[in-house]
């Protein structure tokens, strides 16, 4: 499904790096939430 | 797609009623949730013997039941009747029926917990009993809110008939989406207060099977976060791409989202039962890992918020990485708030992962974190993004405008609602982190070092909820102003259009006959075999509590 959405029509004003690089961040932050509350799980086996 | 601009008077009307009903929830559960705080503070006590439970009761079921499901159905009644076209004289008469139905049952609940027959907190868990008039007012909620439902799937069909082979309004299939996932899921509820909870209080039967009334509860309970966050993405979705003056990113994106909603919000009511003894791991296993599908089409909201936004900035010359962002509209209060929703579910998001990964659920399960939590996603993000839909709906509905001190109000009240949250919720998620415990009254549990600790954070708290108060204060002048006061005129009912490069939507996304079968199976496979089990291996039942 992704890849259809890509081919062919894309346009000079379809540069979604900001995008991008928001998810990754969003991506980040997940992470380093969820492993911050395993680390204190952990420690308080 | 634009049938008429305009929702027709008679529309108006249907819609404006469930949103007067909302925000008058809103004021009397604000005021309740003040008074838990400031409880919860240990620096004050309830006059004349009132309950804590009692408040925080009414406060739950004010707020996550009344003020949720009439706004959505009023705007849902609204974008439907804007998208689809008006509806016939025996649509809105049913709606009419739904709206009364719906208002008589939530006045009914209310008196009963208001005179301390039912303070057995939102979930009604059992062994804790209500008077029956409670379990009663809240089943002509549901079957109000069913009838409801109904009139908008006819709606929805005629729309389908006249326009065959046609891709329905986004709007309004995704309010079919939404009110589909609402029944599936409050066959539930209905199912423990009729045929378990109605009964055992009336005294027919003397025990009742508490793991299959939480059971029957978390089935519905679950879906029913995602009942109240469907409106709030039609609105990113749908509405904010027109705000901004920018195009809807994808239709088909939008459609698929709902649609992945609708198949996993359900078959994972058991994350919320991850330390309830009686149901065997493999199943709770079974249904964490759905739940983590349902994060799937969040992730993809998100996604599609920022191409929205970043797709609108640079058709407006922004360059950089992230220079889009500041071509967005920030004096716009239409815009301004729910954006900020979009921004807070991010770290409620994150607290969901980490609640629902078995694990990580026994460092906060029943902690006020979990307070902390929703506050997050149902009192910030959904909130804020119904408050700033409220400030263009009600004046459309009304035939006012909305002038440029309330839109700078509107601002300021945002912006409020974030400060006294983010000391309410934060406050809420460390004390949680500590061991705090969720749905209890002040108490240094005779003077505990741990329970100590937790005193600073509930300072914190009740300086956040003082604050948030002041923002119920705020919204409830602007929209008194917006339904009653603003100068007369005609407000747009923005609905945006998808852009050019997007594909065509496949119309296999309507199938309804594939998609309820999917949703169905799924919640067979989740719940089938745990289900037989609580039932043949069940323990005696309990008797009935009143412990407040
Ligand atoms: C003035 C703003 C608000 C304040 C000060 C506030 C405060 C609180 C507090 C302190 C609790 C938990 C107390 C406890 O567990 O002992 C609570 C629970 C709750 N709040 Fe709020 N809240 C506010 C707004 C909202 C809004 C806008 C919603 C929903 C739209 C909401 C929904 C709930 C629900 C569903 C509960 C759970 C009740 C229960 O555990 O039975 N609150 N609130
Ligand atoms: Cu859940």
């Amino acid at each position: 499904m992704a890849s259809e959405k890509i081919k062919g029509k894309a346009t000079e004003d379809s540069n979604l790096k900001g995008t991008l690089a928001s998810v990754f961040l969003l991506g980040f932050f997940l992470i380093f939430t969820w492993v911050s509350v395993y680390f204190l799980f952990l420690e308080r086996l | 797609m634009n049938e008429t601009l305009k929702v027709d008077r008679r529309d108006a009307k249907l819609a404006l009623a469930h949103i007067y009903v909302a925000f008058i929830a809103l004021a009397l559960g604000g005021l309740a949730g003040l008074l838990q705080t400031l409880v919860r503070s240990g620096k004050f006590t309830l006059p004349a013997n009132i309950s804590y439970y009692t408040i925080l009761t009414t406060h739950g079921v004010l707020l996550g039941l009344v003020l949720t499901t009439f706004f959505i159905i009023g705007f849902q009644f609204a974008a439907v009747s804007r998208t689809a076209g008006t509806f016939s004289d025996r649509v809105r008469f049913w709606g009419w029926i739904g709206f009364w139905l719906m208002t008589i049952g939530t006045a009914m609940t209310a008196f009963f917990i208001l005179i301390g027959e039912a303070s057995v907190l939102y979930t009604f868990y059992a062994p804790l009993q209500a008077h029956p008039g409670f379990y009663l007012g809240l089943t002509l909620v549901v079957v109000g809110s069913w009838i409801s439902g109904f009139a908008i799937f006819a709606h929805y069909a005629r729309w389908k008939k006249e326009h065959p082979g046609q891709v329905s309004p986004l709007l309004t299939f995704m309010a079919v989406v939404n009110m589909v996932l609402w029944l599936v899921c409050s066959l539930g509820v209905a199912a423990t207060v009729l045929i378990q909870l109605l009964p055992w209080s009336l005294g027919l039967v003397d025990r009742i099977n508490v793991l299959v009334s939480r059971t029957l509860f978390w089935y519905f309970g679950h879906p029913l976060v995602y009942f109240w966050l469907l409106p709030a993405y039609m609105v990113w979705y749908a509405i904010i791409p027109k705000i901004i003056g920018g195009k809807i990113f994808s239709d088909s994106l939008a459609r698929l989202s709902f649609i992945l909603f609708l198949f996993f919000s359900i078959p994972v009511g058991f994350h919320h039962q991850l330390m309830e003894p009686g149901i065997d791991p493999f199943w709770k296993y079974v249904q964490v890992v759905l739940t983590f599908m349902v994060a799937i089409p969040s992730l993809m909201t998100a996604f599609a918020m920022f191409a929205t936004f970043e797709m609108y900035g640079r058709s407006k010359g922004a360059t950089g990485l992230f220079g889009w962002l500041r071509k967005l509209p920030w004096g716009d209060a239409r815009f301004f708030a729910p954006f900020v929703g979009m921004l807070f579910f991010i770290p409620a998001g994150a607290g969901g992962l980490v609640n629902a990964s078995h694990q990580l659920n026994q460092v906060v399960h029943n902690t006020i974190w979990v307070t902390g939590h929703f506050h997050l996603t149902l009192a910030t993000t959904v909130v804020l993004t119904f408050f700033g839909a409220a400030y263009w709906l009600i004046p459309h509905l009304s035939g006012r405008v909305m002038t440029k001190a309330m839109n700078r109000l509107a601002i300021i009240q945002t912006i409020v609602w974030v400060v006294g949250m983010t000391f309410m919720s934060g406050s809420m998620h460390f004390a949680g982190l500590l061991g705090a415990p969720r749905r209890s009254a002040f108490s240094t549990y005779g003077n505990s070092p741990q329970a100590l600790e937790w005193i600073p954070y509930q300072i914190a708290q009740a300086v956040g909820g003082t604050i948030l108060f002041i923002g119920i204060i705020l919204v409830l002048v602007i929209v008194t102003n917006l339904a009653f006061f603003a100068p007369k005129g005609e407000t747009e009912f923005p609905v945006g259009e998808v852009a050019e490069t997007a594909e065509r939507t496949p119309l296999a996304m309507e199938n309804w006959k594939l998609l309820i079968g999917i949703t169905v199976a799924l919640i067979l496979i989740a719940y089938t075999i745990p289900f037989i089990d609580m039932i043949q291996n069940a323990p005696p039942g309990s008797k009935g509590y009143k412990l407040w």
